[in-house]
């Protein structure tokens, strides 16, 4: 009860006051014959200490890695320890909605910079205060582009976007007889031209391409800009590891429209999926149709600079079924994490970060191609992820990587029967040459063959 | 006044060669430049340099701005802002769960689907209802889970059926969400009282006649897919004909999506899946006291019946049981089942919000099935009381029974040209934040306050002191309320111009 702060003599008092004898009464309004007649079915109350044991049993559980080399759209890496202790302010994490804006800056305040932070990465005008992640962020995009090129229906997808990210468009897209998702095959890793322009029509909104994508590869926006341009369509790039903004020209400068994706790694752990953090980020030209919320500077009564919420007409509460989106919450403290995140990198820190990735991802895969059973497959640049083929038992490499408590790629036989056989890749900044040389060292020792 | 002072934009304060960060010694050799020329990263134009003192301080000043739930009642009627319990957090930190990779094996994630599992058997038992997926990332990402299955299912059945009915009352995301899933949105009226019409209701202004459910129903019929109903409603209220609805609803094939955003009202007390509910979502930082976080992230599992489960979204947990000897305990494993063919697919690119998942737990397993119940009839004690000391000063638009929430009008006010937007902003000069305003539609100048069971007499009585002096101040000094909040950091914003010419970003100046 230690949640509930009304004492016995208080609820007599309360009670009393309204005028009943218990408060049972209270649910008049609830038929007789629609309530519940019987106790839940569920443990009674735990004290703080059981219910902390309980879930600490359920955490250890889980198995703890000195390395994890697996990506694939959740990114392990360092999140400072300024970023806890601030997000563990009452103000920050105990405030709702920022509905009342005189005693809601905090909030409204840091969107506006986590608002300038996104459109800065992503090298576009406007974005809005974070979306619930990757996934949901690409089928957010996908409809927008449909709304804003008017009487196109057809949503291109690269095959090297994240192929959940795929499975969650898929899923949105099954209602809305009126429009198609086409897929867009892969070359080398990267974006099938050929097949792009055979498949570019003048019902193509949107075409949608990683960057980099799912496999590690960088796809070369600029080059695929031209074409889809061309064809009247937009371009628009799917950042799932969002530090690769401070290896990677800005998407909205190397010819896409419009940016979205995934910034989880902006100062969060992979924490099983969620909460990530989705963003997206459009042109001046196309901020009405923005979905979610986003925030505004204004002036007060007395000519102060503050912060609201705007473009509200876009949104439910206003236009209920013409509503640009039915989202009406946002990300706001993973969106706070990634503030706090960029504010303390700065712009040489998230360089030196990305460079880190990079030199990290490199030296990985130059000494696993260095094993007899590993060989390269596609050969395209690539930021913090890449693929081998591997010609030993899967399985057994998997073991000998769990024996030793190292996490190692993920096996991309299970999404791409192309690629069967192969693993994807992945270094950040925590892993040091020796965790890499373990890695190494334990695969030498996997037996080569079955 | 010192902790009042301005705070600029971050990005003002930035000085060329300040950094927050320090980076590891690189132990390998530098990276290669395998990028090609025109891809390489040209700049910022806003990243600020600052150091992590600059930092910190900034975002300390900033959040002294903002009103938490630990600063005292923070009744935003529907929105339900309860006490966020400190182990919650301190649990979801686990390093055990936060360190833990979505795509990491099943047999190394046990605890993970074990933690996923069991509050899912919570949650089925709270609402009577067999199915539960917990991927929807928030309420809304919950009712379009929700109404996607309805369609798969009907789908099944070899129809698609083109209409969802909701009350005028419901939540603005419910058409928004029927729309993106492809539905037609056709409003079922509310009675004076605020529950759905059965009957046609006649517009006593312009003499409209606006059809009610029963005429909905014959002349629509099986072109209904289903409707979706707020329950308690949005005026407080519990809709006392839900099951007739169901069954005139269900006599045409068509489902009943209820929006669970108000289920804490009924936690333990009733249960949707025992008055026909087909699915429902429910708002985890609501009813399970997960933290908002100014905005979010939230979680909106969705439960619905039998008849809806095979269409539920991929992948499910499943519980394996492993046999051992006579009279042990049984052993259980954990797996995610991806294989299910009429499933609508995947909704969240991982399995939703889990760290807001492990703090709902964390909740459930501190109240019990007892606690939740008690807290469900404190916080229904609560908004009563409120009710029976404000009824009187405010105006009550409709006085059936409220269970967690009350609405009140400003129409008393409205007399002396204070308004609700007064009402509310004086709030804020007597350290309150104000109540849900203007919201539902259907009560003019609409004040709903929800104080949820998180708050003690003291603070209840101090609360209604507070509202009852400003209905005098209405009376005695209407311009003093016009002029508030005078005491709050910023006064009125101009919401207007922040839309007609928006700023949306800093740049450099």
């Amino acid at each position: 009860m230690r949640y509930l702060p009304s004492s016995p003599v208080e609820d007599r008092a309360l009670l009393d006051t309204i005028g009943v004898a218990r408060a049972e009464e209270l649910l008049a309004g609830i038929p007789e014959a629609l309530r519940l007649k019987r106790d839940l079915d569920l443990p009674t109350q735990g004290s703080e200490q059981e219910v902390a044991w309980e879930m600490m049993g359920l955490a250890n559980k889980n198995t703890r890695f000195c390395a994890q080399f697996l990506g694939a759209g959740a990114y392990d890496h360092f999140v400072p320890s300024a970023i806890d202790a601030m997000v563990s302010r009452q103000e920050w994490f105990t405030a709702y909605t920022p509905y009342q804006p005189e005693i809601s800056q905090g909030t409204l305040q840091h969107i506006f910079e986590y608002q300038t932070l996104i459109c800065d990465l992503a090298g576009l005008d406007v974005t809005n205060a974070s979306l619930y992640d990757g996934g949901t962020a690409c089928v957010e995009t996908a409809l927008m582009a449909v709304r804003v090129a008017k009487k196109r229906n057809t949503v291109l997808v690269s095959r090297g976007l994240h192929p959940l990210y795929r499975e969650v468009l898929k899923t949105n897209f099954a209602p809305h007889d009126d429009l198609q998702l086409v897929e867009v095959g892969l070359k080398n890793g990267v974006t099938d031209l050929a097949d792009l322009q055979a498949k570019l029509n003048g019902d193509v909104a949107a075409v949608m391409v990683g960057y980099p994508n799912f496999l590690g590869a960088v796809e070369d926006l600029t080059a695929l800009a031209g074409p889809v341009h061309a064809a009247g369509a937009l371009l628009v790039s799917v950042t799932q590891e969002a530090l690769a903004f401070g290896w990677l020209e800005a998407p909205g400068k190397a010819g896409a429209d419009m940016a979205c994706g995934e910034a989880m790694s902006f100062g969060n752990k992979p924490t099983f999926g969620g909460p990530f953090l989705g963003f997206l980020a459009v042109k001046d030209a196309h901020k009405r149709e923005i979905p979610g919320r986003v925030v505004g500077q204004t002036k007060d009564l007395e000519g102060r600079t503050g912060y609201v919420l705007t473009l509200t007409a876009r949104e439910q509460h206003i236009r209920r079924d013409k509503a640009t989106s039915n989202i009406c919450s946002n990300q706001g403290l993973v969106a706070l994490r990634a503030n706090i995140f960029l504010q303390l990198a700065g712009p040489e820190g998230l360089r030196g970060l990305a460079e880190q990735n990079a030199a990290k991802a490199q030296y990985l895969r130059q000494r696993l191609l260095e094993l007899p059973d590993m060989e390269p497959v596609d050969d395209p640049p690539f930021f913090n992820e890449f693929v081998l083929r591997y010609r030993g038992d899967m399985a057994a490499l998997q073991e000998a990587c769990l024996a030793e408590s190292l996490l190692p790629g993920l096996d991309l036989g299970r999404f791409y029967p192309e690629y069967e056989g192969c693993i994807l890749w992945c270094a950040t900044e925590l892993h040091t040459r020796r965790m890499i040389e373990s890695l190494v060292e334990i695969l030498a020792r996997v037996p080569a063959t079955v | 006044m010192f902790l009042r002072q301005r705070e600029p934009l971050s990005f003002d304060r930035s000085v060329s060669g300040k950094r927050g960060m320090d980076l590891p010694k690189l132990d390998v050799p530098e990276a290669k430049d395998t990028r090609p020329a025109h891809l390489r990263r040209s700049g910022f134009d806003a990243l600020p340099e600052l150091s992590e003192v600059e930092v910190i301080r900034h975002f300390t000043r900033l959040s002294k701005w903002n009103y938490g739930v630990d600063d005292g009642i923070y009744p935003l009627g529907s929105c339900t802002m309860k006490h966020n319990p400190r182990l919650n957090e301190k649990v979801a930190g686990l390093p055990g769960f936060t360190d833990s990779h979505p795509m990491a094996p099943d047999a190394l994630v046990q605890g993970n689907l074990e933690m996923i599992y069991t509050l899912q058997e919570w949650l089925k038992e709270i609402t009577g209802l067999p199915g539960v997926t917990l991927q929807p990332s928030a309420g809304a990402a919950g009712e379009l889970t929700g109404v996607m299955l309805i369609r798969a299912y009907h789908v099944s059945k070899g129809a698609k059926r083109r209409v969802i009915l909701i009350p005028d009352s419901g939540h603005g995301t419910n058409p928004a969400t029927a729309a993106m899933a492809g539905y037609e949105v056709v409003e079922l009226p509310s009675l004076p009282d605020g529950t759905i019409a059965f009957d046609d209701v006649t517009d006593p202004v312009n003499g409209k006649v606006r059809k009610g459910l029963r005429t909905l129903v014959s002349e629509l019929g099986t072109e209904i897919a289903g409707a979706m109903i707020t329950n308690p409603n949005t005026v407080g209220v519990f809709e006392y004909r839900f099951k007739e609805v169901s069954d005139l609803l269900h006599s045409v094939g068509a489902l009943v999506y209820m929006d669970g955003a108000n289920m804490n009202a009924l936690v333990g007390v009733a249960r949707p899946g025992d008055f026909g509910v087909d699915v429902m979502h429910l708002n985890l930082h609501k009813t399970m006291s997960t933290p908002h976080g100014g905005g979010g992230p939230g979680a909106g599992p969705v439960c619905c019946g039998e008849n809806l489960m095979p269409f539920l979204p991929v992948p499910v947990v499943v519980r394996d049981t492993v046999k051992v000897g006579e009279g042990e305990v049984p052993r259980h494993s954990y797996r995610w089942d991806w294989k299910r063919p009429q499933s609508i697919g995947k909704v969240h690119t991982f399995y939703g919000n889990f760290g807001i998942l492990v703090r709902a737990l964390t909740y459930c397993l501190s109240h019990g099935s007892d606690g939740l119940k008690e807290a469900t009839l404190r916080a229904i004690v609560n908004a009563n009381y409120i009710r029976a000391r404000l009824k009187g000063a405010y105006a009550l638009h409709i006085d059936s029974p409220s269970l967690h929430e009350v609405v009140f009008s400003d129409t008393l006010q409205a007399k002396h040209d204070v308004h609700t937007l007064d009402i509310a902003k004086r709030l804020i000069d007597h350290g309150y934040h104000p109540p849900t305003i203007y919201f539902p539609l259907i009560v003019p100048g609409a004040l709903m306050i929800e104080p949820t069971e998180s708050e003690d007499k003291g603070e209840l009585d101090a609360f209604c002191d507070t509202m009852l002096a400003i209905a005098k101040e209405a009376e005695t000094d209407a311009e003093a309320l016009h002029q508030a909040p005078t005491l709050a950091p910023l006064r009125r914003m101009d919401e207007t111009t922040a839309a007609r010419k928006p700023v949306l970003r800093w740049a450099k100046g």
